[in-house]
């Protein structure tokens, strides 16, 4: 029967069955009105009978409709139908019609049985509910046609009573009724055990399967209690009710699990905002309605998954109330999500809930390896910036230690030459020594200059303050200086000193000035630097490659420069320096722990 | 005649201010190629005069001459380098020592201008 489920056949089909299915639902429906009527008064008993059928076919092909590939839109539409075929087909006045619609009459509670065990995803996943079904199917199909064989019906249309026999009958019928009492127990049982070990939502989903087992308990306590002459109509009653209720009530979870999906919409918005994990585990159990959700990170060092505290974490195994959705990048996970394994059933849903965290996980990723790249390329410069510092003192002491000690070392010996000659020999070999000690203390002179340039050893040895007394000595242009005795990292006093030369440098150069001021303050967290001239001004920050080549330098420590120079108003260039060096800029907190280690590696 | 102790880790250095002093007419007295050496020198060989380099491997100039200043009656301390004034500053504008002169300026005129006299 159930092959009309198989996706063999076209959308197109299935909405025809369903169309004919609900027509023919709804004339069995007016059908037992219509009988009642007819034979009694209207019964509000038959009302709530025909209501039962409506709304297991309607919802069912509703559900059905919506949910193509699950098997509970059609179950419960079957059961519908099938209720109001064994409710009508026994009104009719024929042998055969009767016959075959008191054989169906109870065939329903199997298909009920069926539906009730097989929520929510229309299929039996174990065998002992298969056993139940199967109680219910043998009193409700074999039994009840052997019943026929026997039964003796007051209106005598029992075409397959081939041999009438009323205490037969009634055995059969006693077996029957404790037989699939029997089975409603089994089957209150199995559900009531599924319903324990649930998580939360999942217990709330199994709320009107829930109903569907006191209906089951009601149904099976009228069976064992009518034999005995107890019909309890009230009880009868809310079963009743119970069974209009059911289908509304699958309906209205079904329902749910699709308006979660707006759940979606908030946790895109929340990973948006890149998360903590203890935030993003919230999100993603309120977008799937889960509070048991977990969210376990793959950390590739370790070759197995960890927790957001990096702790590892076991993934539960198939067959468990526990599923868990992987999260992958190119076939290597990244994450995993463990929910509760009824989520399975919503596959759209869950697979939102992962598309959007995926998104969030390469958000993360890229944001992460961005970062790392950027401190590593500033890593780098600082590191080309200290290299060059010390290839610079590098050079001054080797200039010392070499040509300017074979520099000085000349110029004595010739010293000592000239002064041995003294007023003897050859005056052309006086004045020709005289020359050469000239020149021997210029080379040395000029050498000097180039050795101060490329590093001021005063600036290492004795400070900022001492080494800017020295430039500002050395500067054509009266130079005030305000420096106080503060030292900082040879970085700082690097960055400063190579600032203020190459501002007093361009002072002499182009400023035209008659004087300069140098102030340097040492501020709590940074020192500002302050170089300013009477000169000329009109200086271009955009002309030349001094300038740039400062910013740089500062932009290494986090210093700006910057530079005033208005036409005939002076020229004043101001840097800052931060003094404490900025810490590492965290990495986003939401994957850093076990994502950082490949990010790390790229 | 004034004596003279010359400290210095270049021997090179110390032949030729050696030959330089002694034509000047100082009495060069010993030579120490370090500060700590140095200081036993000149407790030992009081000399007038010490000619200390600044760069000294073991202890810079300027606290060797710190050190000369607290033992005993200080002898003139003559700072030298090979680098000129401009790489010391203001460190060379006053301490326990006479002066300071250029490695390539050393005479015993140099020497005796510090001191004030000819």
């Amino acid at each position: 029967m159930l092959s009309i489920l198989s996706t063999r056949h076209s959308p197109a089909t299935f909405t025809w069955i369903r169309v004919l299915l609900v027509i023919t639902a709804g004339a069995l429906g007016l059908g037992m009105l219509v009988e009642n009527v007819q034979h009694r008064q209207l019964d509000p008993v038959a009302v709530l009978e025909a209501l039962v059928g409506w709304s297991f076919v309607a919802c069912g092909v509703f559900i059905w409709a919506r949910r193509r590939d699950n098997r509970l839109g059609p179950l419960m539409t079957i059961v519908g139908i099938v209720w109001m075929l064994g409710q009508t087909m026994p009104l009719v006045a024929d042998p055969i019609m009767f016959t075959a619609g008191s054989w169906l009459s109870d065939l329903w509670a199997a298909w009920f049985a069926l539906f009730l065990l097989s929520f929510p995803s229309g299929r039996l996943t174990s065998r002992t509910d298969l056993a139940i079904v199967g109680v219910y199917v043998f009193v409700t199909v074999p039994l009840e046609f052997l019943w026929l064989l026997f039964w003796v019906p007051g209106n005598g249309l029992n075409a397959l009573a081939i041999a009438p026999d009323v205490n037969a009958a009634h055995v059969i019928d006693t077996v029957q009724r404790a037989v699939i009492a029997f089975g409603g127990v089994l089957l209150v049982i199995a559900l009531g055990r599924r319903w324990l070990r649930s998580s939360g939502p999942v217990r709330r989903q199994m709320a009107p399967v829930l109903a569907g087992a006191i209906t089951i308990l009601l149904q099976s306590a009228a069976w064992i209690l009518v034999p005995f002459g107890i019909a309890i109509d009230p009880l009868h009653d809310l079963m009743l009710v119970a069974q209009i209720a059911i289908p509304i009530g699958v309906l209205i979870v079904i329902l749910r699990a699709r308006m979660a999906r707006s759940g979606i919409a908030d946790l895109v918005v929340e990973l948006g905002q890149t998360p903590t994990p203890a935030r993003l585990r919230d999100a993603l159990a309120n977008a799937l309605g889960d509070p048991s959700l977990q969210v376990a990170y793959w950390a590739p060092s370790q070759d197995r998954f960890v927790d957001a505290a990096g702790e590892p974490m076991l993934l539960p195994e198939d067959g468990t109330s526990q599923a868990v959705t992987m999260l992958e990048r190119g076939g290597v996970p990244e994450a995993a999500i463990i929910h509760d394994a009824i989520l399975l059933e919503d596959p759209g849903l869950i697979a939102s809930v992962a598309s959007a965290m995926r998104l969030a996980v390469e958000n993360d990723r890229l944001t992460s390896e961005v970062e790392a790249q950027l401190q590593e390329v500033r890593a780098s410069r600082a590191r080309i910036v200290e290299a060059g510092d010390l290839e610079r003192r590098r050079v001054e002491r080797d200039l010392h230690d070499g040509a300017q000690q074979r520099l000085v070392s000349l110029s004595l010996e010739l010293r000592v030459a000239r002064n041995a000659l003294g007023d003897r020999g050859d005056p052309a070999v006086r004045r020709s020594l005289d020359r050469a000690a000239d020149e021997a203390l210029a080379a040395l002179s000029e050498l000097r200059d180039l050795a101060l340039g490329i590093h001021p050893l005063i600036l290492t040895e004795s400070g900022l303050g001492e080494a800017i007394e020295s430039l500002a000595d050395r500067t054509s242009v009266d130079v005030s200086v305000d420096v106080g005795p503060e030292r900082y990292s040879p970085a700082v006093e690097g960055a400063a000193y190579f600032v203020i030369s190459e501002a007093l440098a361009n002072v002499t150069k182009y400023a035209k000035a008659t004087k300069a001021t140098v102030r340097v303050r040492d501020l709590a967290d940074r020192v500002t630097i302050e170089v300013s001239d009477d000169g000329i001004g009109g200086a271009d920050p955009q002309v030349g490659s001094g300038l740039r080549g400062l910013a740089d330098r500062l932009a290494v420590l986090d210093g700006t420069i910057s530079v005033v120079s208005p036409v005939g108003g002076g020229t004043t260039i101001s840097a800052q320096i931060p003094t404490v060096q900025p810490t590492t800029p965290s990495v986003p907190a939401l994957y850093a722990v076990p994502i950082s280690d490949d990010t790390m590696e790229a | 005649m004034s004596t003279i102790l010359i400290v210095d880790d270049d021997p090179r250095f110390r032949a030729q201010a050696r030959d330089v002093l002694a034509m000047d007419g100082f009495v060069v007295i010993g030579e120490a190629v370090d500060g700590a050496s140095g200081v036993e020198a000149a407790q030992a060989l009081q000399p007038d005069f010490v000619l200390l380099d600044i760069g000294l491997p073991d202890i810079e100039g300027f606290e060797v001459a710190r050190s000369l200043a607290v033992n005993g009656p200080p002898p003139w301390v003559v700072l030298t380098s090979s680098r000129d004034a401009r790489a010391y500053g203001r460190r060379l504008a006053n301490g326990d020592f006479l002066g300071f002169i250029p490695k390539e300026r050393i005479s015993g005129s140099a020497i005796r201008a510090l001191v004030g006299h000819p």
